[in-house]
């Protein structure tokens, strides 16, 4: 039995690993990438050499951190590896993994810091290769020096499409334009209640407005208030069919980023039974804590976009807090830093409201037609759903839609569309996505192969 | 107003007793606390087994003496589920192509070959298959099995579409179907029973001259409520489901000494059950918590799956994308109760165990049996009335 159990190697898990290690708690990480860094810090493999990699000046304080956390021979670190399951028996846990270092794990207490994942929006053609999330094709950038396909389009509502135009820039690639749905206008108004507290944390903006500039010089067509239709190919994306100022416009692509927010992972924190909310703006359910970052279930911890999409810097300092509070709780040598970081968690919120509000996909959210497919594992239709809705009560959760249509049955089980159905549910019923029950998360978070169970 | 028939329960049996009511003109009333098959109606997996268990074999037990009437409904249920899609008038998923009942060695197939004969005796035409046999049928069968017992009209249906279909029917027939009303009250007023009902914050009273408990595992909490003691007691099962794969398993697969379902669905799912308990949350005095969803059991999954892999390997290369839980009950006997209960007249059960496979047929049973002021003599064996001593000493309130 180990004390600590670390689900997730970003910024959030690294700094919990910190002070836990440092607690003289014995600490395990687990993560399904070969080496720490989260989805911020995607390492290229090993055996790469790649120049001046994640160079940025935002990605120093991440960067430092993660060369702490690979020196640390303290940290027993299990990469390649998923937790298929979570449970809790007695005052500890079990954690079922699959992977490189299958079989299960017990642990005294349990920190998930396991990210976010880029939220599927299902437009027109939205299946077809080439078209992609933002992350993927940032994540190929990152650690495989791969541009997805060019020339490039990048669509969507949230901000993180400059971030990565900046980066396929100077990876060398053709973009050929950034499409946003939000005008000028529409953004200053959503940032403006937010901006005189956004100035205690100038660099995201700083940053941001550089992008925009840099983007400017290289001559890539930026267009504000420019709405998606949808993605045509035969057999593969070839162009991107978008209105802008009226017109509707044909844009050829071979690959698109497309970027309306994400999804805190919430697979482990339901299916323990947790307490998650529903996330705004984008949704998906993120898990709910208390300051020092204990979730509802006693020994369960949440740190990092687990707990509400909020980026790394925010996911650090949550992951230094619940190091603390972990070690505090266990009775350890706890280090003294817990009020210090999370002052530095609340400077940063009004930035990231101010990125919430810019981001929301609220009023901009890309039509679907009845063909479009809104689970692409078991390939059920808008229309199908909407069928299946008009012959349930209203009141019918999304569990009901689902066994009578097949949506979310298929490998992901879920993780693409639930948060479509919820969504569509709501609306229809006129409440609130919260009020929805969504599916029952259930064991394996991941596919499973049989041969790991029964062996 | 006075209802006729009330039943309380939204699944297989509620749905399907209140649609072979509304066509006899009785008009029932179906309250359902959740939704239409939210409970053990659309989770279970979906079996249509028709051989009979072991423990019917056993010379000079109780169980042996009731074989044949247990032999007798599952030819009527085999009849029954052949006109379903008919009847209701719409794909259902059923697929009766045949069974095989596994034997993985000596010990099993003596079992098996006992099993046949009794059965063939009983009118049931089960055939005792040689392990080549077996594996004529299913190339992929492990090459120990030894032999089989194989019944054509065994086989499965979709669990998720059954219930609607009733109740779709139910409610064209002239049925009231209301989801989220919830019953908090059942008692005896003068010839009538007397339902508090609660739906959306409202409450309400209905009366009604028959009652249907068609509650599921609920049955047994509901009936204490009211004073009543049915022994039926809680089954927290759980099934498991794997990726797709191409088809190549048209029948249900079964273990005549182990605890195995098995099937593949119409979309290539593996579904893989059998018997094996999931453990019921529990609420702060210990008690089960009979609305939670039970947990699974690691070690039980790891043994289902390990006896499903031992008779059917290529399994190993498949992936778990989903196990879960449901909550059945058993009967003190193991056989189902259904009928009136004795000591409240007018009060009808039907729970305990088989009631996906028996379902379509009990609630015909059901229904006959309040048309008809008597209970059909195939489900005789099934009568409440053989627990009546329960309840010598109970005052309801």
């Amino acid at each position: 039995m180990i004390d600590i159990a670390i689900i997730g190697g970003g910024p959030a898990g690294q700094a919990a690993a910190q002070q836990t290690l440092a607690a003289g708690l014995s600490t395990t990480m687990i993560d399904e990438q070969a080496r720490p860094g989260g989805q911020i810090l995607r390492q290229p493999p090993a055996t790469f050499a790649v120049k001046g990699w994640m160079n940025g000046r935002l990605y120093r304080p991440l960067r430092r951190l993660l060369a702490q956390t690979e020196a640390d021979t303290r940290l027993d670190w299990r990469g390649e590896t998923s937790v298929a399951g979570i449970e809790r028996i007695d005052t500890h846990f079990r954690l079922t993994l699959s992977g490189a270092h299958g079989g299960t794990l017990l642990a005294r207490r349990v920190l998930i810091a396991a990210g976010c994942y880029d939220m599927p929006v299902a437009m027109p053609g939205w299946p077809l290769p080439g078209v992609m999330s933002a992350g993927a094709v940032q994540t190929l950038l990152k650690s495989q020096q791969v541009v997805a396909g060019q020339p490039i389009v990048l669509l969507g509502s949230h901000p993180l499409l400059l971030v990565l135009a900046t980066q396929l820039l100077d990876a060398g690639a053709d973009i050929a334009a950034v499409l946003m749905p939000q005008t000028y206008g529409q953004i200053a108004r959503a940032a403006l209640p937010y901006l005189a507290g956004a100035i205690f944390s100038p660099g995201p903006l700083i940053a941001a407005g550089a992008a925009m500039a840099r983007l400017r010089r290289a001559g890539v067509p930026m267009m504000m208030g420019a709405r998606p239709l949808g993605f045509t190919g035969d057999g593969r994306l070839e162009a991107v069919d978008y209105t802008w100022r009226g017109q509707t416009h044909r844009i050829a692509a071979q690959a698109a980023a497309v970027s309306y927010g994400f999804l805190p992972q919430s697979d482990l924190p339901r299916q323990i039974g947790a307490a998650v909310r529903w996330a705004r703006p984008a949704g998906g359910w993120e898990t709910v804590c208390d300051g020092a970052m204990r979730s509802s279930i006693p020994g369960l911890y949440v740190a990092g976009e687990t707990t509400g999409v909020a980026g790394a810097d925010a996911a650090m300092a949550e992951g230094e807090i619940a190091g603390i509070t972990m070690a505090r709780d266990a009775g350890a040598a706890a280090g003294s830093g817990i009020a210090r970081a999370q002052a530095r968690r609340a400077r940063m919120q009004p930035f990231i409201d101010l990125l919430r509000a810019v981001a929301d996909p609220g009023d901009v959210w890309p039509q679907a037609t009845p063909e479009t497919l809104l689970c692409r594992c078991e390939d059920i239709s808008v229309a199908q759903v909407e069928a299946t809705m008009a012959r349930l009560s209203p009141m019918a959760d999304a569990s009901a839609v689902k066994h009578r249509c097949r949506i979310g049955m298929g490998l992901c089980q879920g993780r693409s569309c639930e948060h479509a159905l919820v969504r569509r549910i709501a609306a229809a019923r006129g409440c609130d996505p919260d009020a929805v029950a969504p599916f029952r998360v259930r064991f394996p978070a991941r596919p499973l192969p049989v041969d790991e169970i029964i062996d | 107003m006075t209802h006729e028939v009330l039943i309380i329960g939204g699944g297989l049996l509620g749905c399907a007793a209140a649609w072979h009511l509304a066509r006899a003109g009785l008009t029932p009333r179906l309250i359902e606390a959740r939704g239409i098959n939210a409970g053990a109606s659309g989770q279970n997996a979906g079996s249509l087994h028709f051989q009979i268990e072991r423990r019917f074999l056993e010379p000079g037990g109780t169980g042996h003496a009731q074989g044949g009437d247990i032999v007798r409904l599952n030819r009527l249920a085999i009849e029954e589920w052949a006109g379903l899609e008919d009847q209701l008038g719409r794909p259902l998923d059923i697929h009766m192509h045949g069974g095989l009942m596994l034997a993985e060695n000596e010990a099993d197939l003596a079992l098996l070959s006992l099993k046949v004969a009794r059965e063939n005796e009983l009118g049931l035409p089960t055939q005792l298959l040689s392990g080549a046999e077996a594996r004529d049928l299913v190339p992929r069968l492990a090459s120990h099995i030894c032999g089989a017992a194989w019944l054509a009209k065994e086989g499965h249906a979709n669990p998720r579409i059954l219930a609607d279909a009733f109740a779709d029917a139910a409610r064209a027939s002239g049925a009231t179907i209301e989801t989220q009303s919830r019953l908090l009250d059942l008692r005896r007023v003068g010839d009538d029973w007397q339902a508090t009902i609660e739906q959306s914050g409202q409450i309400t009273t209905a009366s009604a001259r028959h009652v249907i408990l068609a509650s599921g595992h609920w049955t047994a909490r509901i009936a204490a409520c009211m004073g009543l003691n049915i022994p039926l007691y809680l089954a927290p099962l759980m099934m498991s489901v794997t990726d797709r794969t191409a088809p190549f398993l048209p029948y249900l697969i079964q273990h005549v000494g182990k605890r195995l379902s098995m099937k593949q669905t119409d979309d290539g799912n593996m579904v893989i059950g059998g018997g094996w308990a999931s453990a019921p949350q529990r609420m702060v005095d210990g008690l089960p918590d009979l609305d939670a969803p039970p947990h699974l059991v690691p070690d039980n999954l790891r043994a289902n799956l390990t006896v499903a892999a031992g008779v059917l390997p290529c399994l190993r290369a498949r992936s778990l994308i989903r196990s879960w839980t449901g909550m059945t009950c058993i009967s003190a006997d193991q056989l189902p109760i259904v009928g009136e209960v004795p000591a409240a007249p007018g009060l009808y059960v039907a729970a305990g165990g088989s009631m996906f496979t028996l379902g379509p047929l009990l609630a015909r049973m059901l229904a006959r049996s309040i048309i008809e002021r008597a209970m059909p003599d195939e489900i005789a064996l099934f009568s409440a009335a053989r627990f009546a001593h329960l309840n010598a000493f109970v005052v309801q309130p």
